[in-house]
């Protein structure tokens, strides 16, 4: 057992013990006895489930800001990534001050596939990580490491950059005519929790129903600009799609203009709000 | 059931030369919802007005859309036509097609006729779904603040104040007067600055009405115009004023000297000071930074300490002195805000060429006034800094910091030619031999007796006014050799100066635009608040309830400055003699169904409308504040989950005008 793994149980259980949560939301390994999978313990029994290892891809945050879970104490486990997710939501009121969060330093994720067992290469995002010590956690698992080199987190923009504005747009013209618009990339999403999504609303109808290639362009439009400054790379939007969209690279794209533009990484730090919501004077000299 | 009526104004030919208004009014008719359509020469006259108001009546319109001019000329009026026919004033729409239609396509009257049209099937689709709108009602709080305790500041405090109303003048300096205290005489009169100041000073300080706060800095606004909530910081002053005396034992005895401000730096003044005589209030505060005894008490244990002086603090007959007086902050309510933060002289810095800083003999203009004065750091001598010596060649440098966009300031200052005429009238005064020299690039001297006093400059006192830029000035066996073209002779001057006095402009008092943005009004790009209208509403800022006054807004001459003082309060008076106010129902609304709780538009909102509510089922939902919020609709953008809607400009009714022009 690794000591992560040690490491987290010992934390729950006295979090659990001394009752300053009702549960905690981590990880435990699935049915097919590889991938781990979400899992929430409410006794210091539960928390020997508890497991960290390269397989833990989800972003367990999500479950923080589903609307019966208000109210509650919740401790919840988080790699880097996902302690970004969590300093952009608490900005954003999803939850209490008190939730705990359980740092973890993070290895690094390997893909996989539904069936599994195609190698153990790290994921994207992880390739260009940077940060493998989680950033503002209440309980830090593991030893802070010193960040090591890592691949330029836009190099994956560059093809793309280089075609022309009617290129592009045939290159997802032709990637979000094959969205099914289940909205798993949403549901997946941390940052995305409205009680009502705009792509779901009636009244007023801002996308129609029908799937068809100007609807799902504005679904896509629409939730990128809403993710602007507020994505925080975690790349699960596009592991999740069905139809494989690339949708990291639109939403990697926005984080770059973020990132030039503002000088801000969404989650990265907790005194300031995001550019979208802020203005500087400096600012408008260049908004063209 | 929607029964519009529209009525298509010709504008005598304004829009009917260009625009074809039976064809627009012939598509009107077939336009869903429209019951009636019809022509109108001039729809905002009385007869055009009447027009509309039988047609409500004859053909029992419930909603109706002019196409005419721009809204902003008259949307109130035609709100009124409707309103005195019955209708909700809500329930008008204008569609421009004037502005947007007829003036900018007269060269294709097709197309334009085409977009009239739209025009109207846009203002159609939304006035269907146009709501009822009731305006609210709000009290208002009697109390006046102004901000700047200069010559506007003044004259508005005590035009305020004599008008019966409360008055709290926030004056950051130790004492009120302004730039004004500083000067000597003044164009184009030459009276006497301080002559005329002074009483107003000494007024406001006495006036029952007026709360005087110097030293005091506004931190934090909120609310809206009639109910404003105010964050003013009290600087600690370590003099309690309540117990002094002001009879100066303190700062004459004080031993530590520094540069003084009130004199730009050519005379010294104690660190427990009044910054001049007639100060107002007249009693002094402790220059914190540079006391003695702070210095003691900084000094850490490992150094020499310092002596601990305390002297003022030992003489004080009236045991004022409190070295422990720390900054207090207090909320203060007012219905109504004149900003008056005024100028401060561009910084010659900027212009290494002509030796500002470097030379001890080139000086500001506001130098000089200082040197005039009969009660400056000389005496009214008129000396050199380096040696003491009169001097008899001075030499006048203008536009220093104006007209010159390598220095971000291509704006005219305004008083720089007028104040130099001035000072060469003045320096012959003092001395019968001095020769003043101007470089000036034009002479801008529009204003009564202004022309004559540039001549009685120039004819009576025998300064030689030289057209043409300095290029550089540059020390030569103890002259300043100012080296410029005569331009209109077209060839290099140079001038072997006793004195250079470089004409610097004005510019917007330091960290003006950081309190336009705690007030949430607009500036321009040099820092100057932007009025509500330059020409029709010069006194109002952008935010309903703050008032301008003086050179806060851009520069101009004490007079001007005066007129606009006694301006901004006549608006306030009127504003404070109401006892209630309507506010405007076009205000934004919150879903709580739909509303995330991520309070985005808190955040964003600049007028500080939004607070948050906790729901029953334990949701937190953001809640607009009614009476705050403007309807500027920054709040309906940035709401991710459309929970937003601006009531009068609702999501449904845009997505409806889109719609309508792209089907
Ligand atoms: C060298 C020179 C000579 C001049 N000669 C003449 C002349 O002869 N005749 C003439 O008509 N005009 C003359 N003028 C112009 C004249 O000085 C101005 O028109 C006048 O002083 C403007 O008054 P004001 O109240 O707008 O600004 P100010 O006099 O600048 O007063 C502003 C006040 O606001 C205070 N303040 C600033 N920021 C804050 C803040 N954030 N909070 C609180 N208080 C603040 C300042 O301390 C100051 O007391 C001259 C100007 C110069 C530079
Ligand atoms: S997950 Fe993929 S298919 Fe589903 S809505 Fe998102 S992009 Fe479309
Ligand atoms: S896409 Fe936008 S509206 Fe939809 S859930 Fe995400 S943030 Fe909310
Ligand atoms: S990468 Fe995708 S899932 Fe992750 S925060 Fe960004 S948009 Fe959401
Ligand atoms: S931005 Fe929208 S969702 Fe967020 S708090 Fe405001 S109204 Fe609610
Ligand atoms: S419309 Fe919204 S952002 Fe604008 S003033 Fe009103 S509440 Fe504030």
């Amino acid at each position: 057992m690794s000591d992560l793994v040690t490491g987290i149980r010992a934390q729950v259980r006295d979090l659990l013990a001394r009752r300053r949560v009702e549960y905690v939301v981590g990880y435990e390994t699935g049915s097919d006895g590889v991938n781990a999978r979400p899992f929430f313990a409410y006794t210091t029994e539960e928390a020997d489930r508890l497991v960290f290892d390269n397989t833990c891809t989800h972003n367990l945050t999500k479950y923080l800001v589903e609307p019966e879970r208000r109210g509650s104490t919740i401790g919840v486990v988080v790699k880097p990534c996902d302690a970004r997710s969590l300093t952009v939501l608490l900005a954003e009121h999803k939850f209490p001050r008190d939730v705990v969060a359980i740092g973890v330093v993070c290895p690094g994720i390997v893909q996989r596939t539904r069936e599994g067992g195609d190698g153990e290469a790290p994921q994207a995002r992880c390739q260009v990580c940077d940060q493998h010590t989680p950033p503002a956690c209440d309980i830090l698992v593991g030893e802070a490491t010193a960040e090591g080199p890592v691949l330029d987190q836009f190099a994956r923009l560059a093809p793309l950059e280089a075609q022309s504005a009617a290129e592009r747009s045939a290159f997802w013209s032709q990637q979000f005519e094959r969205c099914l618009r289940c909205y798993a990339c949403r549901q997946t999403c941390p940052q995305c929790y409205c009680d009502e999504c705009f792509a779901e609303a009636l009244d007023p109808e801002w996308v129609g129903v029908r799937i068809g290639r100007a609807e799902n362009w504005l679904f896509h439009a629409i939730r990128c600009f809403h993710l602007a400054g507020r994505c925080i790379g975690c790349d699960e939007c596009e592991r999740v799609c069905p139809v494989k969209i690339p949708l990291g690279l639109l939403n990697r794209k926005l984080r770059k203009e973020v990132l030039d533009r503002f000088e801000y990484r969404a989650g990265t730090r907790s005194d300031e709000r995001p550019p979208l919501e802020t203005f500087r004077k400096e600012e408008k000299l260049d908004l063209a | 059931m929607a029964r519009v009526g529209v009525f298509i104004c010709h504008c005598g030919s304004n829009i009917a030369g260009v625009v074809d208004c039976a064809a627009v009014a012939s598509a009107a008719r077939r336009m869903p919802g429209v019951v009636h359509a019809e022509e109108n020469n001039y729809a905002c006259s009385e007869v055009g007005q009447a027009a509309i108001r039988t047609a409500i009546k004859e053909h029992r319109l419930n909603r109706v859309v002019v196409a005419s001019c721009s809204p902003r000329m008259h949307e109130p009026t035609f709100r009124r036509t409707v309103a005195m026919a019955g209708l909700n004033r809500y329930l008008m729409e204008m569609a421009n097609i004037r502005e947007h239609v007829s003036w900018v396509h007269g060269d294709d009257k097709p197309a334009a006729t085409g977009k009239a049209i739209d025009s109207v099937r846009m203002a159609v689709a939304k006035v269907i779904r146009d709501e009822r709108l009731t305006p609210g009602k709000v009290g208002i709080t009697k109390r006046a603040l102004v901000i700047g305790g200069g010559i506007a500041g003044i004259q508005a405090a005590l035009d305020i104040a004599n008008a019966g109303h409360e008055v709290i003048l926030v004056e950051r300096e130790p004492t009120i007067g302004g730039r004004m205290a500083q000067l000597d005489k003044t164009f184009p009169t030459l009276d006497c600055s301080a002559c005329i100041l002074t009483p107003r000073m000494v007024e406001v300080g006495q006036h029952p009405k007026i709360r005087l706060a110097t030293t005091a800095q506004v931190e934090k606004v909120s609310g809206f115009v009639g109910n404003f909530e105010v964050t003013i910081r009290h600087r600690a002053k370590r003099v309690d004023h309540s117990v002094c005396t002001g009879c100066g034992t303190c700062w004459q005895k004080c031993p530590e000297k520094v540069p003084s401000e009130f004199d730009s730096g050519l005379g010294k003044r104690t660190c427990i000071y009044i910054p001049f005589p007639q100060a107002v209030p007249n009693k002094p505060v402790i220059d914190w930074a540079n006391c003695r005894y702070q210095r003691y008490l900084a000094a850490s244990g490992a150094e020499k300490k310092p002596p601990q002086c305390r002297i003022c603090e030992k003489l004080c007959p009236a045991g004022a002195i409190r070295f422990q007086d720390e900054d207090s902050v207090v909320t203060e309510q007012v219905g109504a805000i004149v900003v008056s933060t005024g100028f401060q002289a561009f910084d010659h810095s900027a212009y290494p060429e002509y030796g500002g800083g470097r030379y001890k003999d080139v000086i500001s203009c506001l130098q000089l006034e200082r040197l005039l004065c009969a009660s400056g750091p000389t005496g009214g001598e008129v000396v050199r800094p380096s040696d003491g010596k009169h001097p008899k060649t001075v030499v006048f440098v203008s536009c220093v910091g104006s007209r010159d966009d390598r220095v971000g300031r291509p704006y005219c200052s305004k008083v720089c030619c007028m104040y130099m005429a001035k000072q060469t009238i003045l320096l012959k005064e003092h001395d019968p031999e001095v020769q003043a020299y101007v470089f000036y690039i034009d002479i801008r001297a529009g204003g009564k007796d202004f022309e004559e006093f540039v001549r009685r400059s120039q004819e009576e006192y025998g300064a030689l006014w030289l057209r043409g830029r300095v290029a550089k000035v540059y020390e030569e066996d103890g002259k300043l050799i100012v080296r410029g073209e005569d331009s209109l002779v077209g060839r290099p001057v140079e001038v072997a100066a006793d004195l250079v006095v470089l004409a610097t402009g004005i510019e917007p008092s330091a960290g003006a635009d950081a309190l336009a943005r705690t007030l949430g009004v607009s500036y321009n790009d040099y820092g100057f608040i932007v009025e509500a209208h330059p020409k029709l509403r010069p006194l109002e800022s952008n935010t309903d309830g703050i008032f301008l006054a003086g050179t806060v807004s851009g520069p101009r001459d004490i007079p001007e400055t005066v007129a606009q003082g006694s301006g901004a309060a006549a608006k306030v008076i009127g504003l404070l003699n109401q006892d209630e106010l309507v506010t405007d129902p076009m205000v934004s609304r919150v879903d709580p169904l739909r509303c995330s709780g991520c309070l985005s538009c808190r955040e964003v909102c600049p007028f500080d409308a939004i607070g948050s509510e906790l729901l029953r089922d334990g949701r937190t939902a953001a809640k607009v504040n009614e009476s705050s919020c403007k309807g500027c609709g920054l709040c309906v953008v940035t709401c991710r989950s459309g929970a937003m809607n601006l009531r009068g400009f609702t999501d449904q009714q845009l997505l409806a005008e889109v719609v309508a022009i792209t089907r």
